[in-house]
C-alpha cells in the first residue's frame, strides 16, 4: 500500500467566476486564482514556495514563464496538461512535496480562457491522433467521442436517456443553489429530453459547455493551515492511472477500475461512507463509469444504480454539489479541479446555500485526455473532514 | 514523410495501409514511428484494398465544428474493430447497428487527409 497522505491538508478552495467568453489570457484567469488564493490564505507571495499549474491555453508560455508574470519564486513547480485528471494529479503532487520537504506551501492552479475561436482550434489541434484520425470525421470534437461510448455504455447496462437525465435535473438542482454555477434556469426531465439532437444518443444538455475560468486551492501541512486559521481537509487515499486496458477494443471501463481496491484500502473506508461524491461529468456517461468502476455499484449495474438513489439536494446521495460542469461549464483544465474544490467546500463548511449536513467524507473523480478514442488518464481522490 | 503521410499515399492510390511490426507481429492505428506493443521501429506495411471488422459503436453527427461538415449534416460516424485488431474511427455509409460487419476502404477527403469508409457487407 502506498504510503499515506499524514498531515497534509488541502484547504482554501478559489474560483474565479466563469464567463462564456473572455478576452483575458489564461494567465490572467490563472494569476487572478493566485491572488485569491493569497486573500483567503493571508499568505504573502513569497511564502508560496510550490505550484502546480494546469492550463490548455497557456501558450506560447508555459510554466516557467508563468511564474515569471506573477513574480513567484517556487522551488517546486509541476505543469500537468492532463485537462479532467488535472486536478487530483496537482494534489498528489502537492501533498508528497510537502510531505517530504520540498515545499511549505503549494499553490494548485488550473484555468483556461475562451475566446471566439479558442475551443475549435484547441479541439482541431488537441494531439496528433486526434488531429489526423478523428477531427477528419465529421469534427464533431468531444461530443463525437462521448457520443461513441455512449452508445456503447447504453447497449452495456441498459441506460436510457431518461437514466442520463436524471443525473443531469439532480446537477442543476444543485446548480440553482450555487451562484458561480453558469447554468441555473429550471432543467426539467421533459426539457432534458426534448433538446435538439447533438451527436446520437447526445442531446444538448449531455453535452458540457466550454468557457474560460480558473480554480485553485492550496496544500500545505495541518499545523501551517491551523496557524493561519485556515479550515481543512484530509486526504485520505488517492489514486491515478493513464492508458488501462489498451487492449479493451472500446472504453467500457476506465482506470479506476485498477486501481479502486486500492484506493479503499488506503482510505480504510468504503463507498457506503462517503457522504459527498464529485464525479468527473462533462458527460453523464462518465459519471456512471465511475459509479461502477469505483465500486459504488456493481459493473454494468449503473443504470440500475442511477435508478436507485436520489442525487439531488436533499437527496442520499449527494452527487456534483455544485452543479458539476454539466451545469456549471467546463473552464478547459478548471474542469479537473471543479469537483475537488467543490469536495472541500462541502467537508469545510463553505458551500454556503447547498451544504450536505455533516458530510465528513467526499470523493472525488477525474477523467481526462480522449486523444483517439478513449479518455487515458483517470484519478479519484477520498478526502475526510 | 511521417508514417501519418505514407498512409494518406496508400490511400490516394485507393490501398488501406496499416502498420504492422516486423518484430512482434503486432497491426496497429494510428500509424505512428514506434510498435504500441514492443517499441520497435522497424514498422511494416500490410496494405490491401479493404479491411472487415465489426461496428463496435456509432453515433449520428448533427453538430459539426466545420463549415464543410456542416452541409453534409447528419453525419454517421463508428468505432470499428478491424479483423486483424485496430480499433479504427471511420465514417459509416448507413446508419448500422453494434456488431454489424463492415468492409472498410480508404481514400482522401477533400482536405488530402486519409478517410476510412465503412460498409455494411451485405
Amino acid at each position: 500500500m502506498a504510503l499515506d497522505y499524514g498531515d497534509v491538508v488541502i484547504c482554501t478552495p478559489v474560483t474565479v467566476p466563469y464567463v462564456r467568453r473572455s478576452e483575458q489570457s489564461a494567465s490572467w484567469w490563472l494569476g487572478t486564482a493566485l491572488r485569491r488564493l493569497l486573500e483567503v490564505s493571508g499568505l504573502a507571495k513569497q511564502q508560496v514556495d510550490g505550484l502546480c499549474l494546469s492550463s490548455f491555453t497557456l501558450a506560447p508560455d508555459g510554466p516557467a514563464p508563468f511564474v515569471q508574470y506573477v513574480g513567484l519564486s517556487p522551488r517546486f513547480l509541476e505543469f500537468l496538461p492532463t485537462g479532467g485528471a488535472c486536478g487530483v494529479m496537482a494534489l498528489r503532487r502537492a501533498a508528497r512535496a510537502v510531505q517530504c520537504g520540498d515545499a511549505e506551501v503549494v499553490a494548485c492552479i488550473a484555468g483556461d480562457t475562451n475566446g471566439p475561436e479558442t475551443f475549435h482550434d484547441l479541439v482541431a489541434q488537441f494531439s496528433s491522433f486526434s488531429r489526423d484520425c478523428v477531427w477528419p470525421y465529421g469534427a464533431g470534437g468531444p461530443n463525437e467521442s462521448f457520443a461513441l461510448l455512449t452508445n456503447h455504455a447504453m447497449r452495456r447496462t441498459g441506460a436510457t436517456r431518461e437514466d442520463f437525465g436524471k443525473l443531469c435535473v439532480a446537477q442543476r438542482q444543485w446548480a440553482q443553489l450555487n451562484p458561480l454555477a453558469l447554468l441555473r434556469n429550471e432543467l426539467t426531465l421533459q426539457a432534458y429530453l426534448a433538446a435538439p439532437p447533438i451527436a446520437l444518443p447526445l442531446h444538448l444538455f449531455d453535452c458540457v459547455m466550454p468557457c474560460a475560468g480558473a480554480d485553485g486551492f492550496l496544500v500545505m501541512s495541518r499545523a501551517r493551515a491551523t496557524s493561519l486559521g485556515l479550515p481543512c481537509v484530509r486526504i485520505i487515499a488517492a489514486i491515478e492511472r493513464h492508458n488501462a486496458f489498451p487492449d479493451d477494443p472500446i472504453q467500457w471501463r476506465g482506470g479506476w477500475a485498477v486501481d479502486a481496491d486500492a484506493l479503499w484500502q488506503q482510505a480504510a473506508i468504503g463507498p457506503d461512507a462517503i457522504d459527498v461524491v464529485q464525479t468527473y461529468d462533462d458527460y453523464p456517461v462518465i459519471s456512471m463509469l465511475q459509479f461502477e468502476d469505483l465500486g459504488f455499484c456493481a459493473k454494468d449495474a449503473g443504470a440500475d444504480f442511477i435508478r436507485r438513489n436520489d442525487f439531488g439536494p436533499g437527496g442520499n446521495l449527494p452527487h456534483n454539489t455544485g452543479g458539476g460542469q454539466l451545469s456549471g461549464g467546463q473552464a478547459g483544465a478548471a474542469g479537473g479541479f471543479l469537483g475537488l474544490v467543490e469536495a472541500v467546500r462541502q467537508l469545510t463548511g463553505g458551500a454556503e446555500g447547498r451544504l450536505v449536513p455533516g458530510a465528513r467524507h467526499a470523493l472525488v473523480g477525474g477523467f481526462g485526455m480522449i486523444n483517439y478514442d478513449r479518455g487515458l488518464c483517470t484519478v479519484a481522490a477520498v478526502l475526510a473532514a | 514523410m511521417t508514417p501519418m503521410q505514407q498512409m494518406i499515399e496508400s490511400a490516394v492510390r485507393g490501398q488501406l495501409a496499416l502498420q504492422r511490426c516486423v518484430k512482434c507481429g503486432t497491426v496497429q492505428y494510428p500509424p505512428r514511428e514506434l510498435c504500441s506493443t514492443c517499441l520497435a521501429d522497424q514498422l511494416e506495411w500490410r496494405t490491401t484494398d479493404t479491411e472487415n471488422g465489426e461496428v463496435l459503436a456509432s453515433t449520428m453527427l448533427h453538430h459539426s465544428h466545420e463549415a464543410a461538415f456542416q452541409e453534409a449534416l447528419p453525419i454517421c460516424v463508428g468505432l470499428v474493430r478491424l479483423d486483424p485488431g485496430p480499433t479504427v474511427l471511420c465514417f459509416l455509409t448507413e446508419s448500422c447497428d453494434v456488431g454489424t460487419r463492415v468492409r472498410i476502404a480508404a481514400s482522401n477527403d477533400a482536405a488530402g487527409r486519409a478517410m476510412l469508409t465503412a460498409t455494411p457487407i451485405a
